[in-house]
């Protein structure tokens, strides 16, 4: 009796690729409990062997005391059933008892491997990923496996066991019996093909006409703000009736024709039942068997259709759970983030001079992404970023904060080259404000604390106050204890990010990169911030892109930069008077202003 | 349930075709022990081979009726089930359809979705299970019990009494294992959710080095998942073993009292042996038992979310004036108040403004001040709670919805784009649109250029499995699939904040040879200046209107905006010399 958590009706069963590797994975994970897997495999034979001798003793009982109609002796031989029953409920038992333990401890382990691993996965693995996908293969694929193993692995040994223990005690019986009985598995087979055959492919469409509507639902109520302002209710409606017709179509078909499976099942029971009871009786009449083998043939040949019938079944279960496995598999074998170089170092303390030195990048390694950047940042001065999209102000960003290497030339922090740095040691120097703001779901208090984990709740409200989050954040029915959710929660985007500047400040880096932090903020509330971030640059190294040219213009340099190299650098006033790039686009904002 | 079962109504001929034919096949299954006690007693006792031959050849007969009944019945239930699963998605498409926007803020869309998707497919497979074999467990059970009496009845007592007592005891379990259940959904719900957040955050956990810290809370909720799956799995597990046993034991009262009364003569072998069939029968559907149950359950409370859907009431009814249409495209607001559907707060208060036909307006304000809400008025998105919305002088309220927002090209703050091509989603706007007229749309909306570079240009597919666009791509496209409606009223929802400032200025120039009134929310001044007007709305109040300048001249906010964007001395400095 399995429980199973609920499953997507849409789950791909996909056909593992390696089956072989992967089973063995999966076996040496379990194997980790190798103890309870051997007491649970003694359970599987304990319970196989008792599961036959109970009708074996029922027909004993029939042939020696029912049909000869004799007392003595029956009260000795029901003890033994009892005791049979008692030790086969006894080793069902703690077979599942154990078999749950090295099942859940075998998906825990996966799932914590699966943790590790992506935080061991270089960022651009995330960047070319939807996190929908990943997180699919995580909720889908784990499940699959902990569904399966919970089960199935049972399910399968002991259908195996108790399919060679019948048939073996049939033979030792009555091998004519027997081999009248057995016409049904050829039956069995012929008649499965036939079905599986036609299934497979009715499948494959439905599941892919599933896809499509479902697919087709999900855009369109996400959507449906847009459908509504664009009133194409009616369209939409006609759409989708026609995927759902489809699905209908293809639905029918695959029902009715796996619809099939049971009741051939069935009917070979019955039959196989008939035959027995015919067969048998006639055998029984010329002696040559006794009723009790009959009574034990009629139970017996029922308990080798359930194992076929489930074993058909299980084995659909375990190729997804296999495949699943496969898929999980794959990103736990995905190249991890290089580790540090042997003889990078700790940093204790970071004054913030900053240099680049002819660093040149490509993401694809095809084509720099930057080219021959070449500038240094002192400590405590503002270095701003300017330039169209693309042009690489993110990228500088990533190698700075070490996400990316240079491929050619190096960055220096006050003096040594970034990759002597261990990664950690240089990020806990810096703090980054990035575009979108990312918050956990947790209370506000636990978000600006992110930033420095032993802050006290005076420093976390000190730094709120410093971002001018604070006086928001006590308009909120909970203010510090205000659980944020994901998706909006009750406060707007801007100030989010205002809580993720107070995150920044809360960890007082000596460098800080602001990624187009203000570009979310409205011009209102980025006025109350404007002070509150001169106050957080103050002695630190800082680097900032900003669209907005007014924020930057107080900034010690201004890097402009255009496909990749630098193309001005300088003041703000220094670069008007160039009248290049910078000035362009300066005079834009100014014309756009006057016209 | 029973409402979302109603829809199985037309089909009530099928569904009991499909029960009888169900019928046929228990009453075969049922009846293999009676005559397998007539080929014992009768036959073989009695050394009668012709007997055991005669019932030998019914057995095989019922089994092919049996088997005919179930091939027959696998069509009608598959015929039902997929009727009613089609149905019910149509009936809850249609209701989605038709709700307001209000509505929607009562369903998160994710939660619609499920509805739609996972929780028909659980009531439809519940119809389909049902119809073919969920109810052949209890009437298996039943029937066996009955039929068993009718052999002997003093022998089946034991039946009679152990099985009701095991159903009870089945139910029991479950309830608790549901339970157990759910806790476990929640934990699990817990550990996908902080590896969702860590995927969503990888950057940031990064920049700040605290994987330590994210992984301590996931081993503390991976432990506990663990830790509570494993006790309610075993609590299930438990009870197949229980329930095997006792019914054992209840084959072994069957035994020892069939050979008392067979050596007393008062019963007959076979009939022994048909009574302990029937035990060892029920023993099994008994073990299913549970996952019926379940299924049930699981079906009670999809069907019961569905139910949700299609009871709620939407509020919105249609205006009924077809003679109105919107010629201009001028927009009054008239004392105008508006609060968000079961919520305290006041978005809008006491609004009042006009705006000529073609005039293009800047609306400029806090995050929160009321901006967006304003604009959803327009195109009727939402009811106004105090004071009109009026376009060409007449309420919105009466005009039919589709013509009213026909002439309305809404371009919503998050640029959502559509699975299919750039040139499908941008014809989304104007089904009848030619290639020339979405070319010339995005050649305004500053993306054609864009879009020539793409290696299939408009046949380039976007949204699920297409290209990746950025924000601001996304936000021009979206742009052009508003101005190819060839709207009356533009409606631009800090829909430019991702393009850069030179890309912005050529899309402003372009919308102004659109005969169309042009509403735009936006942060930047520089857009603001291009307006003929501009709105500085505060805390949910329309507080300065007017020019550029005159604005300077008047509003203290405006000036601080200003100065903030482009330095005081140029602010002060142009506001002097205008």
């Amino acid at each position: 009796m399995a429980m199973r958590h609920h499953h997507n009706f849409n789950t791909k069963k996909q056909k593992p690729k390696n089956w072989s590797t992967t089973v063995k994975r999966i076996w040496d994970y379990m194997a980790e409990r190798k103890g309870q897997l051997i007491l649970v495999f003694l359970m599987i034979i304990g319970s196989s062997a008792f599961g036959l001798l109970g009708p074996f003793l029922i027909g004993v009982a029939i042939d020696k005391y029912i049909v000869p109609g004799k007392m003595e002796g029956l009260p000795l031989l029901l003890a033994a059933f009892i005791a049979v029953y008692l030790l086969n409920s006894v080793s069902i038992f703690l077979q599942n008892y154990w078999m749950i333990g090295v099942a859940q401890h075998t998906v825990y382990k996966m799932r914590s491997q699966l943790f590790r691993t992506f935080h061991r996965l270089p960022i651009s693995y995330f960047e070319k990923r939807q996190h929908g996908e990943l997180m699919s293969r995580i909720t889908n694929d784990i499940d699959n496996v902990s569904s399966t193993l919970n089960s199935s692995f049972i399910q399968i040994v002991s259908s195996v066991l108790t399919l060679v223990g019948t048939v073996s005690v049939m033979l030792w019986l009555s091998p004519l019996l027997t081999a009248l009985t057995l016409i049904i598995v050829p039956l069995l087979f012929w008649g499965m093909k036939w079905i599986t055959s036609r299934t497979g492919p009715l499948y494959k469409q439905m599941q892919k006409n599933t896809g499509e509507l479902n697919g087709y639902i999900e855009e369109i109520i996400s959507g449906q703000r847009i459908v509504k302002s664009f009133s194409q209710e009616k369209r939409v409606s006609a759409e989708f009736m026609e995927k759902n017709e489809k699905l209908k179509q293809s639905g029918y078909w695959s029902q009715t024709f796996s619809g099939f499976i049971p009741k051939l099942m069935n009917m070979l029971n019955n039959l196989s039942f008939a035959i027995i009871a015919g067969m048998g009786g006639y055998l029984a009449l010329k002696g040559m068997i006794t009723i009790g083998v009959i009574v034990i043939f009629a139970e017996y040949s029922r308990q080798f259709t359930r194992p076929l019938n489930e074993l058909a079944n299980q084995f659909n279960t375990l190729l997804s759970a296999v495949a699943g496995a496969e898929r999980v598999f794959e990103i736990l074998d995905e190249e991890k983030e290089e580790s540090d170089e042997i003889t990078a170092v700790d940093v204790k303390e970071l004054s913030g001079n900053v240099e680049f030195q002819d660093v040149s990048f490509s993401y694809d390694k095809e084509g720099d992404t930057v080219a021959n950047v070449s500038f240094t940042a002192s400590k405590g001065q503002m270095t701003a970023l300017v330039g169209p999209t693309g042009a690489g102000k993110t990228t500088l960003f990533n190698l700075l904060s070490r996400f990316y290497d240079p491929d050619e030339g190096s960055i220096l922090f006050d003096g040594k080259p970034s990759i002597s740095i261990k990664r950690e040691s240089l990020r806990s120097h810096m703090a980054v404000v990035l575009q979108d703001p990312f918050l956990f779901q947790g209370t506000i208090r636990e978000n600006i604390r992110y930033g420095r984990l032993e802050a006290s709740d005076e420093e976390v409200e000190q730094a709120a106050v410093m971002a001018n989050a604070h006086s928001f954040i006590m308009k909120l029915p909970e203010q510090y204890e205000t659980v944020l959710k994901q998706e909006g929660g009750g406060i707007s985007q801007g100030q989010r990010q205002l809580l993720s500047i107070a995150r920044a400040m809360l960890a007082d880096p000596s460098i800080l990169l602001l990624d187009e932090a203000t570009s979310s903020i409205d011009t209102i509330t980025e006025l109350k911030i404007q002070d509150a971030l001169k106050r957080l640059f103050q002695g630190r190294t800082s680097f900032v892109i900003a669209h907005r040219l007014n924020t930057i213009q107080r900034a010690d340099q201004i890097i402009v930069l255009h496909d990749g190299t630098i193309a001005e650098k300088g003041t703000h006033d220094e670069l008007l008077c160039m009248k290049g790039h910078y000035y362009d686009l300066y005079q834009n904002q100014i014309s756009e202003r006057s016209g | 349930m029973q409402k979302v079962l109603a829809l199985l109504k037309p089909y009530r001929l099928w569904v009991v075709g499909a029960l009888l034919l169900m019928l046929t096949e228990l009453a075969v299954e049922l009846l293999q022990p009676l005559i397998m006690a007539k080929i014992i007693d009768e036959g073989i006792l009695k050394r009668d081979l012709d007997t055991v031959f005669y019932w030998g050849a019914i057995m095989l007969g019922i089994a092919l009726a049996a088997f005919a009944a179930g091939i027959i019945n696998s069509f009608v239930a598959a015929h039902v089930s997929q009727h009613y699963g089609y149905d019910l998605r149509k009936l809850l498409f249609d209701k989605i359809q038709s709700f307001s926007f209000a509505d929607f803020n009562k369903f998160a869309s994710s939660s619609l979705i499920t509805r739609m998707t996972n929780d028909v497919t659980q009531v439809q497979n519940l119809v389909f299970m049902s119809l073919r074999i969920m109810m052949r467990a209890p009437l298996i059970i039943v029937g066996g019990v009955i039929l068993s009496l009718v052999v002997n009845m003093q022998l089946s007592l034991a039946l009679l009494l152990t099985v009701p007592l095991l159903l009870l005891f089945l139910v029991a379990v479950m309830k608790k294992a549901g339970q157990l259940f759910s806790i476990v959904q929640k934990k699990l719900d817990k550990v996908n959710n902080v590896m969702q957040e860590n995927l969503a955050g990888m950057k940031l956990i990064k920049a700040f080095i605290r994987r330590k810290h994210e992984g301590n809370r996931f081993h503390k909720a991976n432990e506990s998942l663990m830790n509570d799956t494993v006790s309610s799995l075993r609590l299930v597990e438990m009870t197949t073993p229980i329930l095997l046993f006792i019914m054992n034991i209840a084959v072994m009262v069957i035994l020892w009292f069939g050979s008392m009364d067979v050596s007393s003569g008062e019963i007959k072998a076979g009939e022994v042996v048909a009574i302990v069939n029937y035990a060892t029968r029920i023993t099994t559907v008994l073990s299913i038992f549970s996952f019926i149950i379940m299924a049930f359950s699981r079906a009670k409370a999809s069907s019961e979310r569905i139910n949700e859907v299609l009871m709620s009431e939407t509020e919105m009814k249609d205006g009924n004036r077809s003679d109105k249409v919107i010629a201009e495209g001028a927009v009054t607001f008239e004392n105008v108040s508006f609060q968000y559907p079961d919520t305290d707060e006041v978005v809008i208060r006491d609004l009042s403004f006009s705006i000529a036909a073609g005039e293009t307006v800047a609306v400029l304000g806090a995050t929160g001040s009321g901006k967006t809400s304003m604009f959803q008025l327009i195109p009727r998105l939402y009811d106004t709670t105090d004071g009109t919305v009026k376009i060409d002088g007449t309420d919105v309220r009466d005009m039919e919805m589709e013509r009213l927002r026909s002439e309305i090209g809404y371009v919503p703050q998050e640029a959502l784009l559509f699975t299919g091509s750039i040139k499908e989603n941008i014809r989304w706007g104007n089904e009848t649109a030619s290639m020339e007229e979405i070319i010339s749309a995005a050649k305004d909306a500053q993306i054609h250029e864009t879009v020539q570079k793409l290696p299939q240009q408009y046949e380039t597919r976007v949204g699920q499995k297409g290209v990746n666009l950025s924000g601001g791509q996304k936000q021009r496209l979206s742009i052009a699939r508003a101005l190819v409606r060839r709207p009356k009223i533009l409606l631009l929802d800090d829909s430019t904040s991702a393009l850069d400032l030179t890309t912005e200025a050529a899309l402003l120039q372009a919308l102004k040879k659109h005969q169309c009134t042009t509403i735009i929310i936006t942060q930047k001044i520089s857009t603001a200046i291009q307006a003929d007007k501009i709105m500085l709305l505060e805390d949910s109040i329309l507080t300065a209107a007017g020019t550029h300048e005159e604005l300077l001249g008047e509003s203290v906010l405006y000036q601080r905006i200003a100065a903030s964007q482009y330095g005081e001395e140029a602010v002060y400095g142009n506001a002097s010399s205008s």
